[in-house]
């Protein structure tokens, strides 16, 4: 079992970077795309929101980044991999394993790409003052919560999409709404008491993006009880979708192949 | 002088007790080797005939939309029924549409069959042997053999350590570092069999493979196919060409319309196959 976790995971590696190494050959500037994406996306807000809107509410920038890269590091990662299996009909059709691999490589993937963002996104920190502590370390099991939440999203839509291919459509749409509904234009600490509350228990993108906005803008701690209980419904999600698509296999195959 | 006469009958006596116990020791020798050499046989003969995959009464249908509430139903394969021995080689012949690359997909564990069973030995491991398995273009021929070994099931070691046996055998030079891409179709076909042929299992599935490349890479794939077959291992090989069935394998199946026409030695499926053919 550990040598055959070792060997999916090493394979899940290799594919996601070779994904990556063919995605950058199709590019003059190949990897330096990496970093001039969220640069531009920069230079875009602050010239909507400075210059042309004069939005110029206290560092409205800095709120505005540190909600936008979590937020688009899970919605761009579900909407890809939500096609990833029905995309890789060719090797489905070929051989018998596991379909968490396809959905595993493109969240790999996207999250390869994301550390560069996230240190384009420290670095607008840094420049509005907030400097590196201790206090940073709350990041990490963040993080590392946001990366479970994202992979259960795009196993659950991964699956759903094999079966109907229409459900794509659907989470384009559900994306938009998330985006309104998950405070990142608006700040959720604003809301009525009653209503910040409902959002922040409801929207788990909404308490990850206010997580983010408490260590890095307001330098304190979001609600780690919180996240603990979001982490446990995240490792109990993975389990019972990793469970499901085990069974599965087969049978998403053959709706695969026939598509 | 009666002393004597008694001695030379004592002696005679002796001898032949000798050669009696003599014969006898021969005989049970050879009986026993005999017997030894029975078993022997039957031992291996159970061997050969020991069943490492079973096919029972298996049907398989696709169902493909092709408007908001019409469905095309397509039954590739009806009622079929096999066993694959252990170390034999089975031809799968037959024309296009006839079913069976569907039958090779349901032995590779792939899809499952809408009704029957394939029944598989525990602990056997099988791959479809696939030309360019996952090939991206934009990657080199190096990247790509990596990726297509890994997916056959070898760690990434196994993968980069038969790197040059792959690049060798594929008579690709300096291509091999080069985008697949920038390949010619038979350079492709070189890379893809080349890689293909890198899988270690038990059970080796083959959809076409020898079409690969020239007339002499032909030849060439065709004997390391051979050399594979000699090896003792179990191969499906599916084919549309009787020739090709009767040179490589021992037991062929002929399908047509999803049901088996004919099943037996290569030799006389393929001869027929053929005859049905001109």
């Amino acid at each position: 079992m550990p040598t055959k976790l070792y060997r999916f995971f090493s394979l899940v590696n290799t594919l996601a970077k070779m994904e990556l190494k063919e995605e950058a050959s199709r590019f003059v500037l190949r990897y330096f795309w990496w970093i001039l994406e969220p640069v531009i996306l920069i230079a875009i807000y602050y010239l909507v929101f400075e210059y042309f809107l004069r939005i110029g509410a206290e560092e409205f920038i800095l709120f505005l980044f540190v909600g936008k890269i979590p937020f688009l590091w899970f919605t761009k990662t579900v909407l890809v991999a939500s096609g990833s299996i029905a995309g890789n009909k060719g090797l489905i059709n070929n051989i018998d394993m596991p379909k968490t691999l396809f959905v595993y490589v493109s969240v790999h993937e996207a999250l390869y790409k994301q550390w560069v963002v996230f240190l384009v996104m420290f670095g607008v920190a840094v420049f509005n003052g907030r400097w590196p502590g201790l206090n940073w370390g709350w990041l990490i099991p963040l993080l590392a919560v946001e990366y479970g939440l994202i992979l259960f999203f795009s196993m659950f839509s991964a699956l759903c999409v094999s079966f109907v291919p229409d459900i794509r459509m659907l989470i384009q749409m559900g994306m938009i709404f998330l985006m309104f509904t998950s405070g990142i234009f608006w700040d959720v600490e604003n809301l009525p008491p009653a209503l910040r509350d409902l959002v922040l228990t409801w929207n788990p993108l909404a308490f990850i993006v206010d997580a983010f906005r408490q260590v890095l803008i307001h330098e304190s701690v979001y609600d780690r009880f919180q996240l603990l209980e979001l982490a446990a419904l995240v490792i109990v999600g993975l389990l019972l979708i990793h469970l499901l698509m085990h069974k599965m296999s087969r049978t998403i195959a053959a709706k695969v192949v026939e598509a | 002088m009666s002393e004597d006469r008694d001695d030379a009958k004592i002696r005679g006596d002796h001898a032949r007790a000798l050669k009696a116990l003599r014969d006898q020791y021969f005989n049970d020798r050879r009986r026993l080797q005999a017997r030894l050499e029975n078993l022997r046989s039957k031992y291996q003969t159970s061997k050969s005939t020991r069943l490492i995959m079973s096919v029972k009464d298996i049907r398989f249908t696709y169902v493909t939309r092709v408007g908001m509430f019409k469905r095309f139903v397509h039954c590739a394969l009806d009622g079929i029924s096999f066993g694959l021995r252990k170390g034999e080689t089975l031809g799968i012949l037959g024309r296009n549409g006839s079913g069976k690359s569907t039958l090779l997909r349901l032995l590779a564990g792939v899809v499952d069959p809408s009704s029957g069973e394939v029944e598989c030995a525990p602990e056997t491991t099988r791959a479809l042997l696939t030309l360019g398995l996952g090939f991206r273009s934009d990657l080199s021929g190096s990247d790509n053999a990596v990726l297509s070994a890994m997916l056959q099931g070898s760690s990434k070691d196994e993968a980069v350590a038969a790197l040059p046996s792959i690049k060798e055998f594929s008579e690709l030079g300096s291509f091999f570092e080069q985008p697949v891409k920038t390949y010619s179709a038979g350079m492709r076909s070189r890379l893809g069999f080349a890689t293909a042929m890198n899988t270690n299992v038990d059970v080796l599935l083959i959809d076409e493979a020898l079409g690969a490349g020239d007339a002499h890479f032909r030849q060439k794939a065709t004997d390391a196919m051979a050399n594979r077959i000699k090896n003792s291992e179990t191969v499906v090989l599916v084919s549309h060409n009787g020739s090709e069935v009767q040179q490589l394998c021992d037991r062929a199946l002929w399908l047509e319309h999803g049901v088996i026409r004919m099943e037996g030695n290569a030799q006389v499926v393929g001869e027929k196959y053929n005859e049905s053919a001109t």
